[in-house]
């Protein structure tokens, strides 16, 4: 098994700003090499179905989580959670919504469909930055995800 | 010889006696017991007995009955004794019949003076007898009539006076036989009784004159009077007989009735309805005055079934078939219709009949009204219209702030996911300019770096509460009962962090239940003992009580503390949005907790207000409409 080209996150972010700071924060918790990043829910799809540019992946290497913003172009975060939690194939892996809603419909909705986390960015630097790297160091390192 | 020739003489004038005797009477002869020996051919006539049934039996053969034994026991002694009896006897005939027969018994005697045979002569007196009782019935008759019954002269003298007569006039007969006529009269009266007595003379009946006469004790009252000549078997008129009847009762009674019906007249003609009177049969033969004002109609165009002329011909088969419907059933009558006014203008009438019963249960007349409803018609609709529309004006108004309520929904999702984003890359690449270029830049550099950073970070709580107040309003709420005093409890033990090292005093009374949205109700606590907290910081100790009190029999709680206070002035702006009375650097946060606090308290119907001193502390008070309901 080629581990080393294994996607250990898949972060599914349309801002670059939040996207730069995601990742500056993962890279600082040397949690960086892994990562796959796409820019809308259509691509998140692709990615996670192994279909378009990802035709050449396959089920058997799901990323360890999937950091996923809500408000997305083309298909919005929800629609993205509500596709992988309903295929066998993909309902196993972890996601988590990492978005700026507190809006407690969202909150709701997405425990509904299956979300494994719900974080809200925060607006201040040294939280928002720790909340990454938390995150990532709980999926990468201390979850124990089923034997694929 | 002579003898012989003498005897002859003699027996042939018994013969011719008893000839003559059986003529003229009924003759039967019995035995001493009694016992019928001899009957002539008139008895077997009147008794329909033939001679053969009647000899060898008594005389019970005929016996009706009729007279007691006394009288039969009389009979007997008395000839027995050998004396003659006489007397009038009720017999009976073989057919059942009565007949009267005056009756003379005599008895023959032997040598020894005892009775040898009797000799019963009798005559036919039936005819009477019949004649006396019809008379004495009629006698009785006259007594007992409660009408006076007078017989008087053809000059007016008083023959008879029955008690009916003393009933009513007050005289006795023995007052009123031999006295004129003229007594029973008024004196404005005297004048009729000439006229009477002429007409009677002319062989004339009085029928029902009604007339007034006086009674004894000077009453006048009202008499019906008729009078009839009296004739005798010549037919000269003798006198009159003449039956007079108190009417006074009935006089009252129509007279009471004429008024009753005036006043009912009177009553029908002030009332603002049309109305009228129908017979039975439905034929209207009185309307009050209020028809013909409004149809401007006469009295013979609407007798009957004239009413017709002021309906709508349209609507006209409908009102017949319903009337005619309801005078068939004798039910009561219901309709609306148009009636034509005099104007040419047809209204809108609501007309009800309602049938007048007699003890029988059969209709004897109709009262029937037309109420005008035009106007009132006219407002109905007008209200139907003006709810429609007012419905309609709801319903819009509704849509309308449903439409709103989504804008505003989507405006507070993007405002809470959209300017949430530039804000953190404000604070955050502030911030990793900070940290990992710190070394390349002056200190008065990283100063307004931090004072981005804050800028942002405030900018960020803004937000946040701008959002919690806008979502409090769209919360649905969900009322129960709410126990104060440990939602108070949990809301200091949430607090706790906020008062780490400080001293705080705090009294917390007795707390009566309410009926709330405990979530939002909690939240009106957490921000006025948060506030407490907040502006007691430099107090030593720090005081905080939470009580409640009545006020208008309602519960007001209240929050009070020792901290820094505000002067009274400015305590109309402390429930708006944004509105702060101490800066930022003084004492922090974004002057939203008590809006939040008065928007709760205000969907909860209640009322929120302060007092306050500044620098001697404030007292947070409020109220929530139906927690005595509890």
């Amino acid at each position: 098994m080629n581990k080393t080209n294994e996607v250990e996150i898949l972060l599914v972010e349309d801002n670059p700003d939040d996207l730069d700071m995601t990742l500056r924060a993962l890279r600082k918790a040397h949690l960086v090499n892994r990562i796959q990043t796409v820019r809308d829910g259509a691509e998140a799809l692709e990615f996670i179905f192994c279909e378009g540019a990802f035709a050449g992946r396959n089920f058997d290497n799901p990323p360890k989580v999937i950091m996923l913003d809500l408000k997305l172009p083309k298909i919005d975060g929800m629609e993205v959670l509500k596709r992988i939690k309903s295929d066998v194939r993909t309902k196993m892996i972890p996601v988590v919504i990492l978005t700026s809603s507190k809006e407690q419909r969202d909150v709701i909705e997405s425990y509904n469909l299956g979300v494994n986390s719900y974080i809200v960015k925060p607006v201040n630097f040294e939280g928002f930055s720790a909340a990454v790297q938390e995150l990532g160091m709980y999926w990468l390192l201390h979850n124990q995800p089923p034997k694929t | 010889m002579q003898a012989e020739q003498k005897l002859r003489a003699s027996l042939k004038e018994i013969d011719d006696l008893k000839a003559a005797l059986d003529e003229h009477a009924i003759v039967a002869i019995t035995d001493p017991q009694g016992k019928i020996i001899y009957v002539n051919d008139k008895f077997c006539a009147i008794s329909k007995f033939s001679r053969e049934e009647l000899l060898g039996q008594d005389h019970r053969i005929i016996n009706s009955g009729h007279h007691p034994k006394e009288f039969i026991r009389d009979l007997w002694t008395t000839i027995t004794h050998g004396k003659v009896w006489k007397g009038e006897i009720k017999n009976k005939a073989k057919d059942g019949s009565f007949y009267w027969v005056d009756t003379t018994v005599v008895p023959f005697l032997n040598k020894d003076g005892k009775p040898r045979q009797y000799i019963a002569i009798r005559t036919d007196i039936t005819e009477r007898k019949v004649a006396e009782m019809a008379a004495s019935w009629l006698a009785a008759v006259v007594e007992s009539s409660d009408d006076a019954i007078i017989s008087k002269t053809p000059d007016g003298t008083i023959t008879s006076w029955n008690r009916g007569a003393e009933k009513i006039f007050g005289y006795t007969a023995e007052e009123c036989i031999g006295e004129s006529m003229l007594m029973l009269f008024p004196p404005e009266r005297v004048g009729e009784e000439p006229e009477l007595l002429a007409r009677i003379k002319r062989g004339e009946r009085v029928e029902h004159f009604e007339t007034v006469r006086t009674t004894k004790s000077g009453k006048l009252i009202d008499v019906s009077v008729t009078l009839s000549p009296i004739r005798n078997n010549r037919d000269e008129i003798i006198g009159a007989s003449k039956i007079a009847r108190d009417i006074t009762e009935r006089k009252a009674a129509e007279a009471a009735m004429r008024e009753s019906e005036e006043r009912f007249r009177t009553m029908a003609n002030s009332m603002s309805q049309l109305a009228w009177i129908a017979r039975a049969d439905g034929f209207i033969h009185w309307y009050n005055q209020r028809w013909f004002e409004y149809t401007g109609t006469t009295s013979a165009q609407m007798e009957g079934w004239g009413w017709q002329r002021v309906h709508d011909p349209q609507r006209l088969p409908e009102v017949m078939a319903q009337w005619t419907e309801a005078i068939a059933a004798g039910q009561p009558f219901e309709m609306e219709f148009p009636l034509r006014g005099a104007d040419g203008l047809f209204r809108r009438f609501l007309t009800r009949a309602q049938p007048f019963k007699n003890a029988a249960g059969q209709v004897e007349q109709w009262f029937g009204t037309n109420t005008d409803v035009d106007e009132l018609k006219r407002v109905e609709q007008e209200i139907k219209n003006l709810n429609a529309e007012l419905e309609q004006r709801v319903a819009m108004r509704t849509a309308e702030l449903q439409a709103a309520n989504q804008e505003l929904e989507a405006f507070s999702y993007s405002v809470s996911h959209d300017l949430r984003a530039p804000l953190r890359a404000v604070n955050g690449f502030a911030g990793i300019v900070l940290e990992d270029f710190s070394s390349q830049l002056p200190e008065e550099g990283k100063c307004y770096l931090e004072r981005i950073r804050n800028g942002g970070q405030r900018m960020g709580e803004l937000i946040d509460d701008l959002l919690s107040f806008s979502r409090l309003s769209r919360q649905p709420m969900n009322r129960q009962p709410v126990d104060s005093v440990k939602i108070v409890r949990d809301v200091l033990d949430e607090l706790k962090p906020q008062q780490d090292d400080r001293q705080i005093e705090w009294r917390i009374m007795e707390l009566p239940p309410c009926m709330a949205d405990s979530a939002l109700l909690k939240q009106v606590w957490v921000n006025l003992l948060s506030n407490a907290i907040k502006y007691t910081r430099d107090r030593k100790p720090a005081i905080v009580e939470v009580g409640c009190t009545q006020e208008n029999g309602g519960n007001v709680y209240f929050v009070r503390d020792n901290g820094t206070g505000f002067d009274m002035q400015y305590a109309y702006k402390l429930f708006g949005v944004f509105q702060r009375l101490h800066r930022t650097d003084e004492f922090e946060g974004t002057g939203v907790g008590l809006a939040i606090a008065q928007r709760i308290v205000h969907r909860h119907g209640g009322r929120v207000w302060v007092e306050a001193k500044l620098d001697r502390g404030a007292t947070f008070y409020f109220t929530l409409e139906g927690e005595n309901k509890l």
